[in-house]
């Protein structure tokens, strides 16, 4: 049976001076999975914001029909009822609730006196859980979840009110292997059960897994649809940056490795959620001059802890740093920044960007002593440094007084690693460094990586994307229950090998 | 509906031109617009005489203000300053009628109370993370019972003449208050757009994670932030007590809403991050346009109550209106 069940027909939406869809016309068939691919940019969020309802009827020109009836969203209440059920890649629980009235808020099921049954939201929200394959005390705040956990509560949230569409996006971006391997069985039953699906993914190995069909989209058009025997890897990047991808990672070889730059010896981390707990137990690691060490493990495994820790930024129970060979105490962010160490975190929303400012304030905010005299900017000094970096990492912005916030994902990433560059770094921690980041702005932070390396900096790097972490390092070393369980030079690493040392703790 | 609102605005930018573009914008207008309408309905607005008293009036919010506007920029609030005020004309009191201290001694000590109750504030938040707006009510009420237990409730009089007459002389030509005002007003425009500490407040309240982690104090600019409210308020309860002659208990009771108004009014943002001395220097001069006309205009003074937290409101809308369209435009 493959009647279509969605259909967006010749979908215009222009926002002030910028046009994000252009003439896109796509169907959804009954029961199928559908995956929409492209950079940030392509225009998928907005085709999805308008399935959702987020940008009403009359804020865009075309029609959306649902089983042949014409459909006239007023809000995102209007799409729900119409059985749209949308998953935001952006977490959205409620925190200060508890699992089951997040699950079911909005309808929580009453008794005859009109008050809250407690007895049957718990029942329905275990069901729902249940339906995820996933046990979990209903009770819990949502506070005291881990993210992947709170993405799960949303999709559990969504299927509640069974929809007949679900849209998915970026579900997995908080996921660990296990994780993303159940929700894919999930997707694929819940198939089965009759929902039709739309899959948004940067990561092309989940969409080519499950869907069956896949549009590609790129600069507001729809550029082709491919039916499931039909998707070929290279063909869907073309689609979507336009020109052909010679090498997604860039060449790492050929750098000579000198002394040691940087050493942890026995570092302790409490953990964050558990005053009895250690996420980091024992670890010891050193690191040599022109180095980019890869850090694998679970999500939740405590490597941007312990990097953290490292930093200055989380207390430790715990070690010693030595730079250089020499042993220095790093007490708060500010002194690890003057030993020389830099780090780029995984979430730079929460904490690399400043969003009430522009790129240039953002750029400088690590080297206020070298652009002012006496505690008042040196405008010439600021202007210089900032527009260096601007040109340097091919920031993408009108110019540096531009808002931060209308940068693209990649171009917000860059400006954070330049608040870094400016110091005098001698290591650089990068955790997740190209997360919410599309395929061509990928490429491009690969490059600089790999230019730093070559230019002598030390790095260590976070990532749960095992072909990035593969390609981009020369040694790894793996951690699970606090401690190190497996080491190993890029020659014998293997994403298969990684990841077993990886999952073998309880 | 929204193609609608987008085109309510581009009439609006039109018709401003690059004026649309000043952050105060929101503010300026509507005072400049309100005050001629004043004007027309009583002609006693503009006078030397009413405006003097407007602008002395304007100064005993502004002063304070301004130190509200750093603490406002870094994401935190301070609801002690009307008791900071009250503290600070009672210490000045107290030094040069109890103690009979020179005038210039009078008042250093009094700012230094004041820096010092500022910096228990911020010590006391950043140390213990007790969040703002509980420690500063808790400092409003010890500070104001503070005061009360020390005068006994009753006001200390007579103010030196020669204190008296620093406040209600001129200087530069202008109500002593009024030049005081306007060279705060540069000194904390310079600070906070042309210094690393300006910066670094702007950061902590637009982020404050992000500041920790880029190597910014965030402990010793908080804690520094409040001492300079804390500083402002005591330096505008001297000058009130110098306007009414005497040091009362009860004085500055209720400030700090009229302060904390006056910089929501000009722009300044209660989540952090955002904020001007222009701005709040219009919102103090707004608030006090409105009290003076409302009293011109023989408005019931529990009307202008009322008033006054409509255009709270008002403006708090108009400026997220702005805010909107801004984004809009940059999208």
């Amino acid at each position: 049976m493959n009647e279509t069940i969605l259909t967006t027909k010749s979908i215009v939406k222009h926002f002030a001076g910028v046009t994000a869809l252009n003439d896109v016309s796509v169907d959804l068939r009954h029961g199928e999975i559908l995956s929409i691919c492209g950079e940030n940019g392509a225009g998928k969020s907005t085709l999805m914001k308008i399935l959702a309802g987020d940008h009403p009827h009359g804020s865009y020109e075309g029609e959306i029909l649902i089983d042949g009836q014409k459909q006239r969203f007023v809000n995102t209440a209007a799409a729900k009822h119409a059985g749209i059920a949308m998953i935001y890649q952006e977490i959205s629980v409620e925190l200060d609730l508890s699992v089951a009235e997040n699950i079911l808020l909005g309808i929580l099921p009453l008794n005859r006196a009109g008050l809250v049954d407690w007895k049957q939201a718990r029942m329905a929200a275990t069901e729902a859980l249940a339906r995820l394959k996933l046990t979990l005390d209903v009770n819990i705040l949502a506070r005291n979840l881990s993210a992947s956990v709170q993405q799960l509560v949303c999709i559990a949230r969504a299927l509640v009110r069974n929809p007949k569409i679900l849209i998915l996006d970026e579900p997995t971006a908080a996921l660990t292997e296990a994780e993303t391997e159940n929700l894919m069985q999930v997707i694929l039953k819940l198939r089965e059960g009759g929902i039709s699906c739309i899959y948004i993914s940067h990561k092309l190995d989940e969409v080519f897994r499950i869907s069956d069909r896949l549009v590609t989209m790129r600069d507001g058009k729809v550029v082709a649809t491919y039916e499931r025997a039909a998707i070929r890897a290279d063909r869907v990047i073309e689609d979507m940056i336009g020109r052909k991808l010679e090498a997604m990672y860039p060449d790492m070889s050929g750098r000579a490795l000198q002394d040691e730059v940087l050493r942890i010896e026995h570092f302790c981390v409490q953990h964050p959620s558990s005053a009895v707990k250690h996420i980091i137990e024992d670890i010891s690691f050193s690191l040599r001059k022109g180095e980019v060490l890869g850090l694998a493990g679970l999500v939740g495994s405590g490597r941007s802890e312990l990097l953290r820790a490292v930093f200055g930024a989380l207390p430790k129970l715990g070690g010693r740093v030595f730079i250089d060979g020499r042993e220095v105490h790093i007490t708060s962010p500010a002194s690890a920044i003057r030993h020389g160490l830099g780090l780029l975190t995984e979430e730079r929303k929460k904490d690399g960007i400043i969003s009430t400012m522009n790129i240039g304030e953002n750029m400088t905010l690590s080297i206020f002593g070298k652009i002012s005299r006496h505690g008042l900017f040196d405008r010439k000094l600021e202007a210089a440094a900032v527009s260096r970096y601007f040109k340097s990492l091919a920031i993408k912005a009108p110019s540096h007084r531009t808002a931060v916030t209308s940068l693209s994902g990649g171009n917000q990433q860059k400006v954070v690693l330049a608040k870094s560059l400016m110091t005098d770094m001698k290591v650089l921690f990068l955790d997740e460094p190209t997360r919410g980041i599309d395929v061509g702005a990928k490429s491009e932070i690969y490059k600089i990586i790999k230019e730093l390396a070559d230019g002598g900096l030390s790095i260590v790097m976070i990532s749960s994307e095992y072909p990035e972490l593969l390609a981009m390092c020369d040694r790894f070393v793996v951690i699970g229950n606090g401690r190190i369980v497996g080491e190993m030079a890029k020659a014998e690493a293997t994403e298969s090998r990684l990841i077993k040392l990886a999952s073998m703790v309880e | 509906m929204q193609q609608q609102t987008v085109k309510r605005a581009s009439f609006l930018r039109r018709g401003l031109g690059r004026l649309w573009d000043v952050k105060e914008i929101g503010i300026i207008v509507p005072t400049l617009v309100y005050g001629v309408i004043v004007q027309l309905i009583n002609p006693v607005f503009f006078t030397p005489l009413n405006l003097a008293n407007l602008l002395r009036q304007t100064g005993f919010v502004l002063i304070p203000a301004l130190g509200m506007t750093f603490v406002l920029i870094a994401a935190g609030i301070d609801l002690s300053v009307g008791s900071v005020m009250g503290l600070g004309g009672v210490v000045a009191g107290f030094c040069m009628v109890n103690f009979g201290l020179p005038i210039w001694i009078s008042i250093l000590v009094t700012l230094v109370f004041g820096l010092l109750i500022g910096f228990v504030n911020g010590a006391f938040i950043t140390r213990f993370n007790i969040p703002p707006m509980i420690m500063t009510l808790g400092m409003m009420y010890i500070a104001r019972g503070a005061v009360f237990v020390a005068t006994k409730g009753l006001p200390i009089y007579p103010i030196p003449k020669a204190f008296q007459a620093i406040e209600q002389g001129t200087f530069l030509s202008m109500p002593t208050i009024i030049s005081i005002c306007l060279v705060l007003c540069v000194l904390f425009h310079i600070v906070l757009t042309r210094t690393t500490f300006g910066r670094s407040v702007y950061a902590i309240g637009g982020n404050s994670e992000a500041a920790k982690l880029s190597g910014i104090s965030t402990r010793r600019v908080t804690v520094r932030v409040y001492a300079i409210c804390g500083l402002m308020a005591a330096m505008a309860g001297v000058l009130m007590s110098a306007r009414l002659g005497s040091a009362q208990p009860s004085a500055g009771e209720g400030y700090e809403m009229n302060v904390i108004a006056a910089c929501i009014i000009g722009g300044t943002s209660t989540f952090g991050g955002r904020g001007t001395v222009l701005g709040t220097a219009i919102g103090a001069l707004f608030m006090s346009v409105l009290s003076n006309s409302m009293t011109l205009m023989k408005v019931d003074v529990y009307y202008q109550k009322l008033v006054i937290g409509a255009v709270l409101i008002a403006a708090v809308i108009l400026d997220q209106y702005k805010r909107e369209m801004d984004k809009k435009r940059i999208k």
